[in-house]
């Protein structure tokens, strides 16, 4: 049990018992109070039938009316307490999981970024918080109802009590048993024809086109009917013990009742119990079964949040440096921006490069980053490049060599933080305004900085159409900004950063040829303003204003390394260079 | 929203044969719980007023039991049924969404982006509405009524309490519906934005440790969370006030029911057994109701999504020509003043092009990014319809605009590889025929041709390989050797390449070079969208694809 991930899940939403204890005190109020209606209304009724002196039964009367509004009322508090328990939880939660992510070992979280498990961060959570208000707590107000039930019963009759309990562990334990297996044989079966469904049909809508020309459109339908039956089958499968468990319900309080009749009649010709009372054992099990009737649906709920329990205790497990770092760090908030003074601003000696469960992707890089000068990283797509600046930053760990920052090692990223900015391709835009978007670098950027800082990346016309200028919010959409416009102003935020060295990712991706312009402003240091400044690219526009170009090869090696100038001609060129440089002026523009 | 859209039962058959079913299991069901009523009281009165003991009333027990396991029965048919059925109606809109969107064509499913969930996720939140609410609402309809006249029958007084409140429950579910939504709404956009922004900070965080800013945010994820909570909890406040509403309303009448009976029996205007069995059957009047109520929220996704697909389901399909293609071996394609507004952008893309593609010509179309090219080819294959201009096949019997003939003749004339080939489930075998076999010579000879050889020789069962849905398994520069190597097989007068170079190196290039070349030597007219100029070279003619700027209103 302490190893289930759903309990270590629900354990980390830290749960006040209190009022977990409140919400089930309501939920056994209300749902009891709908027992107490049955029994009281059956005895109230028996007892009439004596005719005796009405005043006999007024307090009998009174409380079936008070029950009649206690069971709405309670009930309503009990749904009330029972979603603040579930959401102070998912609260609590979701900070934890910003802690440990936040403190985590870089290399756990830059295994994140690949893949959509952040974003599917806020969907599981809400699904263990769901465990609380559909799963445990319905479970606890049935387990105590149940036991309730069972012993008032037992002490008018100990047969009927015995024989209540057992038809409440028929519905309440072997129904959600049985129904919790059957989802779990559909979803092992459905899931790969659910697969081929979705596969079929977005195969349907993306080659919608070539598909129709090629009248290939009834094979591929075909093949979605063919994959609907297949889930269709799987789904029938499940259907036998869904229904089995369904009608286990009112098997249960069927027997229930017939149980009580049959102990109950003759247990009153034989005086041992009272004709009033045999009225109340065996109309109250008709009213004792609400509470169990949504148990098979709980257990299904607590099968479903099992998968997203075990994403996120994953999450914070991929959290093994979490102990290597000091909570807190002391870090001055702003840095001294001033160049180092003491050796490079950056330097890698013998470095390899590749994530610690991959191979080396990038071997033996020299670099030598002077404060104000900048280097190129070219090469073809998908070797490495990424990786190599994950690196260099500190975000992960070198797989040999090593880096050096402002004559200081790299070794984590708590140190390297300050000295170096790293700004990746796919860098977040936050869903705020442009001016805090621009804050994500440094605390204290004025506004004025930041509108200086816009149009030095060409974003001054941008600016200025925005509805309410800095202010603007960005959605997280990113409605209100281009692919291009996001771009520039990334680069905009990776130089409002007050580390000595910036480390960009294609920073000029998605741009025109005005990208050009940018990216030679990067490299020639009229906007970097006496920083290192090292760019990742594959488009070589722009290159001859960098300080020295790198070209890696397929295999990660550095094939050639010089200014542009060199590289395209004289006694340093390389062929693969000047190829690739050919082929980008070819292209029609 | 209604509760049951004739339109799902004309749509799908499956869903039509299962409310009938349903229907049925209801009526049986509803005549199962007054059995059960009646029987228990019948057996239990006697007991209670000391007139009889065990064997008088151990027949009734036994009917009891008989109508117990009837219950029992039909709970477990129509639970049996139920899931059976939502699969099958969700499958045939699925197929009937998928079929209408692709004859709609590719603009139509890029302007509806939303199609693509609806089909694949979308439709399956039918499911809910099929297995729980529907069967509740068709109990409301059986049962409740049919338990009511029970009522009704034995005690006038009982029955005239449950029917002044029944109405009651609507009535005030709407109303308080009313009251509230406007509040619910705009909590709910408040909700909805405080949970998005915590998650745009744990979607932020590799950027935030990227720029040594990670530290500080926990307390804003903090304080959102707790700002979510409260929202949320003002929302629920209300939104389970309707809940309680109908709770209320009809413990209530149970309640207000039972304490009538009671008095009623003390002055002995009632007998015992009916007094047991209005007790008996009140609850069960509501019971319905209450279930419609409790699984209402849940259908809710299903049914929007229903409406979703009946919308595009019911988009009239754009009309087809009738007359036979002329044979496109001896037929002139001309493109005249074809101009096509770009989607969401203020352009003309392209704008009065003209174009002229003569049998055994190879012509390529050059022009920047976004300037209409592939557009143009969708235009020429028939697959969008030109705002201004018009396509003209002039063959031997002269020239026809293409929007008169049937697609379906002219089509298995043309191959075309597009930017983005399409591979589909089955074998490299299956996927390179498509349906049409080819003697194992051309196949080898053209495979080689493309370098498609060399992949499959790379892969474990070679020409036998399955490859996964969409052809994952294959890099883009394969798939688009797969693709060459299938225009290069398919028996079309007319191949249409949309940069076929765009994935491949400089090999990949050479090959796409040797492929159109081989194409002009068999004599077949070769249309080429080109990004490189090594291909503008091997056309016999360029013609360059602009576009402009929407002129301002």
């Amino acid at each position: 049990m302490r190893r289930d991930p759903l309990w270590r899940a629900v354990r980390l939403l830290e749960v006040d018992l209190r009022r977990v204890g409140a919400a089930v005190a309501a939920g056994v109020g209300g749902l009891g109070s709908a027992i107490a209606l049955a029994a009281v209304s059956a005895w109230l009724i028996a007892r009439a039938a004596q005719m005796p002196p009405v005043s006999v039964l007024s307090v009998a009367a009174v409380s079936v009316r008070l029950f009649g509004i206690s069971r709405g009322v309670l009930r309503y508090v009990e749904r009330l307490a029972s979603h603040d328990v579930a959401l102070r939880g998912m609260a609590t939660l979701r900070v934890r999981l910003y802690e440990r992510l936040a403190t985590t070992s870089p290399a756990g979280l830059v295994g994140l970024r690949r893949g959509d498990l952040l974003a599917r961060v806020g969907a599981d959570v809400d699904a263990v918080g769901d465990v609380v208000v559909r799963g445990l707590l319905p479970m606890a107000v049935a387990g105590v109802l149940g036991v309730a039930s069972a012993v008032a019963m037992g002490i008018f009759l100990p047969a009927a009590g015995l024989t209540l309990a057992g038809c409440l562990l028929l519905a309440g334990v072997v129904a959600p048993w049985i129904a919790r297996r059957g989802v779990r044989a559909v979803e092992r079966d459905a899931a790969a024809a659910r697969a081929d469904l979705a596969a079929v049909g977005q195969s349907l809508l993306d080659g919608a086109a070539e598909l129709t020309v090629t009248g290939r459109v009834e094979p591929m339908l075909a093949e979605l009917r063919a994959a609907d039956s297949r889930l269709a089958r799987a789904t029938d499968r499940g259907a036998v013990p869904a229904a089995l468990a369904a009608a286990l319900g009112p098997a249960a309080t069927g027997l229930a009742v017939l149980a009580a009749l049959a102990v109950g009649i003759p247990a009153t010709t034989s005086g041992g119990l009272h004709p009033v009372e045999l009225a109340v054992v065996v109309l109250t099990p008709l009213a004792v079964f609400e509470s169990t009737a949504v148990l098979p649906g709980a257990a299904v709920a607590l099968l479903r949040s099992r998968e997203a329990a075990r994403r996120i205790v994953e999450l914070l497990d991929t959290a093994p440096g979490a102990s290597q770092q000091p909570a807190a760090v002391a870090r001055p908030r702003t840095p001294d921006t001033a160049p180092c003074r003491s050796g490079a601003a950056l330097e890698a000696h013998g470095l390899v490069v590749g994530w610690p469960d991959g191979h080396a992707l990038v071997h033996d890089l020299d670099l030598t980053l002077e404060p104000g000068r900048s280097v190129a990283v070219v090469g073809p797509s998908g070797l490495g490049k990424t990786t190599l600046l994950l690196t260099l930053a500190g975000l992960l760990p070198a797989k040999a060599g090593t880096v050096l920052a402002g004559g200081a090692p790299v070794d984590g990223r708590a140190t390297a933080a300050a000295r170096v900015a790293l700004t990746a391709e796919d860098s977040h835009v936050f869903d705020t305004s442009v001016l805090e978007n621009l804050r994500v670098a440094r605390g204290d950027v004025s506004p004025d900085e930041a509108t200086r800082m816009c149009s030095a990346v060409g974003l001054d016309r941008w600016l200025e159409a925005l509805p309410h200028g800095l202010e603007t919010r960005l959605g997280s959409d990113a409605a209100r900004i281009s692919g291009g416009e996001r771009r520039r102003l990334l680069v905009a935020r990776a130089l409002l950063a007050p580390a000595p060295v910036l480390l960009l990712d294609e920073p000029t991706e998605h741009l025109d040829t005005s990208g050009r312009t940018l990216l030679a402003g990067l490299l020639d240091g009229s906007l970097a303003h006496g920083r290192a400044v090292l760019v990742v690219t594959h488009r070589l526009a722009g290159l001859e204003r960098a300080g020295e170009v790198i070209l890696l090869d397929a295999t990660g090696t550095v094939r050639a390394r010089g200014t542009h100038t060199e590289l395209l001609t004289g006694p340093r060129a390389a062929p693969a260079y000047r190829a690739a440089w050919q082929a980008e002026q070819q292209e029609i523009a | 929203m209604r509760p049951l859209d004739p339109r799902l039962l004309r749509r799908a058959r499956s869903a039509r044969r299962y409310v009938l079913l349903t229907a049925g299991l209801g009526g049986l069901t509803a005549a199962a719980v007054v059995a059960q009523a009646l029987l228990l009281a019948r057996a239990l009165s006697p007991v209670v007023l000391r007139t009889a003991d065990w064997p008088d009333v151990a027949p009734l027990v036994g009917w009891l039991a008989a109508a117990v396991a009837t219950r029992v029965l039909l709970t477990w048919l129509q639970e049996r049924f139920a899931h059976r059925s939502a699969v099958r109606a969700i499958a045939e809109l699925r197929e009937q969404v998928l079929a209408r969107a692709v004859t709609l064509g590719p603009r139509w499913v890029a302007a509806h982006p939303g199609v693509t969930t609806l089909a694949t996720r979308g439709l399956d939140a039918l499911e809910p509405y099929f297995v729980r609410y529907l069967p509740q609402l068709l109990l409301a309809a059986t049962v409740t009524p049919a338990t009511l006249a029970v009522v009704l029958a034995h005690d006038l007084i009982a029955a005239v309490t449950i029917t002044v409140t029944l109405p009651l429950i609507p009535v005030f579910m709407v109303l308080i519906g009313r009251m509230t939504q406007g509040y619910a709404d705009r909590r709910l956009a408040a909700m909805t934005r405080l949970g998005n922004q915590v998650l745009d900070l744990l979607a932020g965080l590799p950027t935030l440790r990227a720029l040594g800013r990670e530290r500080g945010p926990e307390r804003q994820v903090a304080e959102l969370g707790d700002a979510h909570r409260r929202a949320t909890m003002g929302t629920l406040r209300v939104a389970f006030l309707s809940g309680m509403t109908l709770e209320l309303l009809t413990t209530i009448s149970v309640a207000l029911v039972a304490v009538g009976v009671g008095f009623r029996l003390v002055f002995g205007d009632l007998s015992l057994t009916t007094g047991l069995a209005v007790l008996v059957l009140a609850p069960e009047v509501y019971l319905p109701l209450r279930q419609v109520g409790a699984h209402f929220h849940a259908s809710a996704d299903g049914v929007a999504a229903a409406e979703q697909a009946f919308e595009v389901i019911e988009q009239p399909t754009p009309a087809r020509g009738t007359a036979p293609a002329p044979d496109l071996a001896r037929t002139t394609v001309r493109l005249r003043g074809v101009t096509v507004a770009a989607p969401d952008r203020a352009t003309f893309a392209p704008t009065d092009l003209d174009l002229t593609v003569a049998p055994g010509e190879v012509v390529a179309l050059a022009g920047p990014n976004g300037a209409g090219k592939s557009t143009t080819v969708a235009v020429l294959l028939g697959l969008l319809d030109p705002d201004t201009g018009e396509v003209l096949l002039d063959g031997p019997d002269g020239p026809v605009p293409l929007g008169e003939i049937d697609p379906e003749t002219f089509w298995p004339q043309v191959a075309w590889v597009p930017q983005r080939p399409v591979i589909e489930p089955g074998s490299v075998r299956e996927a390179v025929q498509r349906g049409r076999p080819v003697p194992e010579a051309a196949l080898a000879s053209a495979a080689a041709l493309t370098g498609f050889d060399r992949v499959v020789a790379g892969l474990p069962h070679g020409w036998d390989q399955q490859l996964g849905q969409g052809g994952v398994g294959l890099s883009l520069g394969q798939r688009q050797r797969l693709a060459l190597t299938r225009a290069l097989l398919a028996p079309a007068a007319l191949v249409v390449l949309d940069e076929p170079t765009a994935h491949l190196d400089a090999d990949g290039e050479r090959v796409v070079l040797e492929a159109v070349g081989r194409l002009r030597a068999e004599g077949r007219t070769v249309l080429l969208v080109a990004h490189r100029t090594s291909l503008l070279d091997l056309a016999d003619r360029t013609v360059t694809v602009a576009s402009s700027a929407l002129a301002a209103p």
